[in-house]
């Protein structure tokens, strides 16, 4: 008899449905209004969604929800792990598909906020309030555990984020006065402590993201510097660049960065709300996303990372999702 | 059920309906008015005006679509109260298993309860989520209030399902009122299923009762009476303390042989001084074996003693204060001195103690929140005194603005209308904590500050929220005029996660020294935070050294996740202190303490001479201290007199500005109490103390405020019986005669300080009852005043305690209540597996949700029709009208059923407008076509027409003519009548039109003035007459040509016109 109207049940629209004014028909005028404007409107393509190719998560305690996720990483070709603010570690396939959930084994004091995988398949956890970091095999069986909360070596202060290098060894980066690298054995043995001196005039603050390319070079995303430190293994600085802006070539708090296939560096700002592609000289290629909540948007996105076909997995923390984009 | 019930739409006042009635009235009426119109049009028009009063009769009568959907939402409700503790997993398999036969349409939810409910899953599909052992822990396992999860699962149900709860308890249900809210779920057609939770227990001691006489003389052996039940035979030690103290009991009571059943114990205990006796009984087992549950075996009682109370003076400086101590002894009154640390468990029963408390420049933070209320509850139902002395730790210097005891002084605590006094500044940092709860407990707290500081003071919460760009003034630095406000904005705050405190406290530094704060004497960080943030730059904590801005950092993480490092080293630089909280109840006492930071502007530390004001007061009578002059003071905190008539100020100090209360003080509700705000200690007051009046003074002062005790000499008895508390007092004279309608006016506090309504009612001769609900363990105190015909007679005290809550009773399943739950809403006894408990059955009706449809009906039906109705009328032409109907039918379907958001909806809406308005252009051009085809036919076969057929037609000519030659044989007698009557019968017969232009016709009269007509040429009204013989004609029909024969005819009526 009376058809659906869009106030009273959610209809299920496709994930690009840019609608503006969802709750169009709240009244008679408003619905007169809105289905004309919209009729035109309803085509317009956000500003920035460009390349968005599917979207999942959502807020929600279930399987494949997230509540605050706050670190990605994706095995080269085959799954995606996401972390959350419940400490639950979720694995999705390449499509954004859940595949399977387990939860951190402790999450009292607080819960991770760094992922990686090692080449050999294994999940690197940065258990970031237990000042250790904790190693998974793809299923979630905890593998083995280091680090102890401290400063000196072979601890950790809030460990951030893991890399791993060609030879095997691992680096871990760590915060709140303790900002370092450290370099670990493949046996997960300290090795040595990096980046513990002033870069460039100022002392790395609070370094997010680690990744390391083909050249066997390090890049850090060092967020409350607002920059990009990279370094060779030995700890010498190759070269800095960013600074505080939202201009192309600044960032505002870049929480994580990726190396793209065409060897470009993608950082992602945690309050710049936007993924930044730099040449390796530091050099702003391009930026994608703006705030806000729309496909193409992000709000305060935590890390974002190259996954299988080339594409980009953004982890949208306040939006409670992932978005995919094929940059 | 009629058969209407299952129609999708309903209306809500169907009286409306029977305008539909009004429709064959205008059926008729409308044909007739409509009858300009070809009958399509009008059909048309007038089925849709019937279909606009349909419409009409349907609005008004608000019609409703109907929605019925038969998926089931199913709550659980698991009891995790103490009774059950054991059972938790027996539940939780339960839900597990009831999960997996959940239906992919159904969702599913669990609320778990003791005292409150928590909502542990929302109703969701798919099943149960939350992982074994997951569940938070349950606090507050004392009381089972079933009704209460109830009432929230009542609550949470979606609107559009139908809906089930399985409740799984044992029965204990001992708050809230099961059954009344069992019938409220009927009424809303929720079956409650209810799976009962067995236990035995085996070993069991506890108190049955304590009790202890209500009043005892001093001096007198109280008798305690105890009765303790045990399920078999048991050795136990008995133990009994008295006002804190152990009583050393004779062996024999000591060591107590329990027999199964009910076992009676008697003491007789000295009772001590006036004032509360406690008594609290223990028991303990050498074999741990005999008992199950500890939480019962110890029971509380107390009882008042009749004579004077003294007077205590709380501290924190002994040696000053020993001088006002002796200065009272000297004047006879009776008191004590204690520190605050000296006060130990200082509850309302225990502050009965004393006829009047007097704090010596006490901060707020030395009493808890709920002995702040308690100390109000002390003066405003008990009747008590309270004496507030300045200092530089007292009043709104010692952070107790906005505390309950603020309510009952007679001062205000805050300056609200003075004149110049230097502000205080001060701004909240909310950093989110990882915790669980953190970020609520951050903004308790935050509020909590907003409380403590002064409405002139500065103040300011900085956060990370996100947007504009992180940081950001939530409530920005400017004067707190609007507490209530403030604190709104601190409850929606979303705290986000702020990466360093750098910027943050940049912005509150700039605040502080550049922006409105710059002129604030005070000026103070407080910083909300579980550490893990990246800490400040050292520069940056060095201009906060520099500007003299304090920064305490609040750790809020209950010691289980703080990084204390960087809080320790920001509070440490700037000066300020580092807290670590340890749990959310030693929060409240870290804020008083650190609101009194910025009220330091309070205090006056100038020498100045008291003045007393004229007329003498009660408090000063006889005093003549005026006479003597009273001596100088050198300081003072700033309060504000309440604007009351009861206030009466005796004693203020003089400015320009006004003058600031010394001496205050009135009557509150039944107590009374008094601020003096400044002090006699050497600092302040070094003249007061050699004073010869001193002792007279404050002896006076404290006399004034002392509770009034005269017992009326009543017997009185307390119990308590279930949920229900009474005290009965029976009212005899001096001759043992009833004291009849006596009033009796009651003010009875709980354990929480919380007002208790109770009323006494006569119900025998002499006999008075008052009943009350006792719904939490501790102690009821009853504060009762009499009157015999509005003359008060005298007072008494009295009160029961609750020992511990019928939670640790001795239970079994209640499960009577359980099956009245059931049976009373329909719900099943759910006593089997729960694989065959089929809790997602589809055995309810299914859910009816109704939502109003009249406004769709109006926008999208009503006005297209109302449009089409006019256009019906008024365009002439059915082309048009089809464009118009087509192009009202695509607007409709497009956005009034919003097929422009289907796959292919766009396309299908298209194609049936444009199937809809080409079937009506069809009438159009139907016609149209079919002259077009048959036009077309025409010229195709003039080129075949046969020779044979032009003969048939020639045949055809011939006989008509020779017809048309015998009517002329036989004229008609009036050719004039015979012309007009042709005229009149359009369109000509074929026949006649066939051979109109026939020159050979004999009857020429008629053709001409047929071709007369037909050319609107004049007509005459002679009558026709011969006319000369044309041209001899050659061979007629297909040798002359239509124009030749026309050419001809026209030559004719020219030569007619000619004739003279």
């Amino acid at each position: 008899m009376t058809p659906p109207r869009a106030d009273q049940e959610p209809r299920h629209r496709s994930s690009t449905d840019t609608n503006p004014w969802p709750n169009a028909s709240a009244n008679l005028r408003t619905t007169l209004v809105v289905s004309l404007l919209s009729s035109l409107a309803c085509d317009r393509p956000p500003m920035t969604d460009s390349g968005v190719i599917a979207i999942f998560g959502g807020v929600g305690l279930g399987n494949g929800s997230f509540s605050y996720p706050r670190a990605i990483t994706a095995e080269p070709d085959g799954s995606i792990f996401v972390v959350d603010k419940t400490g639950r570690i979720q694995r999705f396939n390449a499509g954004g598909e859940f595949e399977l959930l387990w939860r951190m084994p402790e999450t009292e004091k607080g819960k991770p906020v760094g992922l990686a995988v090692h080449p050999d398949g294994r999940l690197f956890v940065a258990d970031t309030h237990y000042h250790r970091v904790m190693v998974f095999d793809r299923d979630g069986h905890a593998l083995a555990s280091f680090g102890g909360d401290g400063t000196s070596d072979g601890q950790f202060l809030l460990p951030t984020d893991v890399a791993f290098d060609a030879a095997g060894f691992i680096y871990v980066g760590e915060y709140q006065g303790n900002d370092r690298i450290t370099k670990w054995s493949p046996d997960l043995q300290f090795v040595a402590s990096l980046a513990d001196a002033p870069i460039d005039g100022k002392r790395l603050s609070r370094p997010t993201g680690l990744k390391i390319d083909d050249e066997q070079t390090l890049w850090i995303a060092d967020a409350c510097n607002h920059r990009v430190v990279r370094l060779n293994l030995d700890g010498s600085v190759v070269n800095v660049f960013g600074g505080f802006g939202s201009e192309p070539g600044e960032m505002r708090y870049p929480y994580d960065l990726s190396i793209s296939p065409a060897k470009e560096i993608m950082v992602c700002e945690y309050e710049g709300n936007r993924l930044q592609w730099f040449t390796k000289e530091g050099r702003s290629l391009r930026t994608w996303g703006r705030s806000g909540r729309r496909p193409g948007e992000l709000f305060a996105p935590w890390g974002a990372t190259y996954g299988p076909h080339g594409r980009v997995y953004v982890v949208d923390s306040l939006n409670a999702r992932v978005q995919i984009i094929q940059p | 059920m009629t058969p209407f019930n299952s129609l999708p739409f309903d209306v809500r006042e169907p009286a409306w309906l029977w305008l539909c009635v009004l429709v064959p009235i205008l059926v008729p009426a409308t044909w007739r008015s409509l009858s300009g119109l070809e009958p399509a049009r009008r059909a048309l028009a007038i089925a849709v005006r019937s279909l606009l009063v349909i419409l009409i009769a349907l609005c008004l009568a608000g019609i409703e679509r109907v929605r019925r959907k038969d998926d089931l939402t199913v709550l659980f409700l698991m009891d995790r109260s103490h009774s059950v503790e054991a059972l938790q997993n027996f539940q939780e398999d339960f839900i597990r298993k009831a999960a997996e036969t959940i239906p992919s349409t159904d969702r599913l939810g669990l609320i778990d309860f003791a005292r409150q409910p928590f909502l542990q899953q929302l109703p969701m599909p798919g099943g149960f989520f939350i992982a074994p052992g997951r569940l938070p822990p349950m606090q507050n396992t004392d009381r089972t209030d079933v009704a209460s999860a109830v009432r929230l699962a009542m609550a949470i149900f979606p609107h559009d399902t139908a809906k089930r709860i399985v409740l799984m308890s044992d029965g204990n249900d001992n708050m809230g009122d099961l059954l009344s809210e069992a019938q409220r779920a009927k009424s809303d057609g929720i079956p409650i299923d209810v799976v009962p939770l067995r236990y035995q227990r085996r070993n069991e001691v506890y108190f049955e009762r304590m009790v202890a006489p209500a009043y005892a003389e001093p001096g007198e052996q109280a008798p305690i009476r105890m009765s303790i039940h045990s399920h078999q035979p048991a050795k136990a030690k008995l133990q009994v303390v008295h006002n804190g103290r152990m009583v050393d009991l004779p062996p024999e009571d000591a060591q107590v042989a329990l027999e199964p059943g009910s076992n009676s114990y008697y003491v007789k205990l000295p009772v001590g001084q006036a004032g509360t006796q406690t008594y609290e009984a223990t028991l303990t087992f050498d074999d741990d074996s005999m008992d199950t549950v500890a939480l019962n075996n110890s029971a509380t009682a107390f009882s008042f003693v009749a004579g004077e109370s003294p007077v205590l003076i709380v501290t924190s400086d002994p040696d000053n204060d020993s001088v006002l101590v002796n200065a009272l002894r000297g004047e006879h009154v009776l008191c004590e001195m204690k520190t605050p640390d000296q006060l130990g468990d200082f509850g309302l029963v225990q502050m009965l103690n004393y006829a009047s408390i007097v704090l010596s420049n006490i901060p707020a933070a030395s009493f808890s929140d709920q002995q702040q209320r308690e100390l109000t509850a002390y003066v405003k139902e008990m009747g008590s005194g309270l004496i507030m002395l300045g200092g530089p730790e007292s009043f709104g210097a010692g952070g107790w603005i906005g505390s309950p005891v603020e309510e009952v002084m007679p001062v205000s605590f805050e300056i609200k209308q003075k004149r110049v006094i230097p502000r205080g500044a001060l701004v909240l940092i909310m950093h989110s904590c990882e915790i669980d709860r953190g970020n609520y407990w951050a903004k308790e707290m935050a509020k909590k500050s907003v409380d403590t500081v002064s409405s002139r003071d500065y103040l300011g919460v900085l956060s990370y929220t996100y947007s504009p760009g992180g940081e950001n003034w939530e409530v920005p630095l400017d004067v707190a005029a609007n507490k209530a406000a403030i604190k709104a904005r601190i409850d929606r705050l979303q705290n986000g996660d702020m990466p360093d405190f750098d910027r943050t406290m940049q912005m509150a530094y700039d605040g502080l020294v550049k922006g409105k704060g710059a002129d604030a004497a005070q000026k103070h960080v407080i910083l909300l935070s579980d550490g893990d943030a990246q800490p400040p730059s050292p520069k940056l904590l060095q201009d906060y050294a520099d500007a003299k801005i304090t920064v305490s950092t609040i750790g809020i993480g209950w010691g289980v996740h703080v990084m204390e490092r960087t809080l320790v080293d920001i509070a440490r630089t700037t000066g300020g202190r580092y807290y670590p909280a340890k749990n959310p109840n030693e929060l409240p006492q870290i804020f008083s303490k650190e609101s009194t930071v910025i009220q330091r502007p309070l205090i006056i530390e100038e020498p100045f001479q008291p003045q007393l004001l004229r007329g003498a007061s009660e408090l000063l009578g006889g005093l003549r201290a005026g006479e003597l002059g009273l001596p100088a003071l050198g300081g003072m905190v700033l309060t504000e007199a309440k604007k009351d008539p009861n206030v009466l100020i005796p004693i203020v100090r003089a400015t320009d500005d006004g003058q600031d209360p010394v001496l205050a003080f009135w009557q509150y509700e039944l107590g009374k109490t008094v601020a003096f705000t400044s002090g006699y200690w050497p600092s302040w007051g070094k003249q007061w103390t050699p004073w010869d009046r001193f002792a007279k003074f404050w002896a006076q002062i404290v006399r004034w405020t002392l509770r009034q005790e005269s017992p009326a000499n009543f017997d009185t008895r307390v119990k308590i019986d279930g949920n229900r508390g009474t005290v009965i007092i029976d009212a005899l004279d001096k001759d043992g005669t009833y004291l009849n309608n006596l009033q009796l006016q009651s003010n009875l506090v709980g354990p929480e300080t919380k007002p208790i309504p109770g009323r006494f009612v006569q119900t025998a001769p002499g006999h008075y009852e008052m009943q009350f609900d006792v719904e939490k363990s501790g102690h009821y105190l009853a504060g009762v005043r009499i009157f015999d015909r509005g003359r008060f007679i005298g007072n008494l005290r009295t009160g029961l305690s609750v020992s511990y809550s019928p939670e640790y009773g001795d239970l079994t399943p209640n499960e009577a209540l359980l099956r009245q739950v059931a049976d009373a809403t329909g719900g099943r006894w759910l006593d089997i597996a729960p694989e065959k408990a089929e809790v997602f059955k589809h055995d309810l009706p299914p859910v009816e949700s109704k939502q109003p449809a009249w406004e769709w009906l109006l926008a999208w039906v009503f006005l297209p029709a109302f449009l089409l109705d006019v256009a019906i009328r008024r365009l002439a032409s059915w082309l048009a009208l089809s464009l118009c109907i087509e192009l009202v039918l695509l607007v409709v379907l497009l956005f009034g059923l919003e097929l422009q958001y289907h796959r292919g909806g766009v396309a299908g809406s298209i194609i049936l407008a444009e199937l809809v308005g080409w079937s009506i252009r069809f009438r159009y051009i139907g016609p149209l076509f079919q002259s077009l085809t048959h036009g077309v036919t025409a010229l195709a076969r003039t080129g075949e027409r046969s020779e044979a057929s032009l003969q048939q037609l020639k045949g055809a000519k011939d006989r008509a003519r020779s017809a048309l030659q015998q009517g002329a044989d036989a004229p008609p007698a009036d050719a004039t009548s015979r012309e007009a009557e042709r005229r009149e019968s359009t369109p000509l017969p074929k026949d006649v039109a066939g051979r109109r232009f026939d020159v050979a016709s004999t009857d020429r009269a008629a053709p001409a003035t047929d071709l007369h007509d037909a050319l609107g040429g004049a007509k005459t009204a002679k009558p026709a007459t011969p006319q000369p013989a044309a041209p001899p004609p050659g061979k007629p029909g297909e040798d002359e040509s239509t124009t030749s024969r026309l050419l001809r005819a026209k030559r004719r009526t020219q030569d007619r016109k000619d004739e003279p």
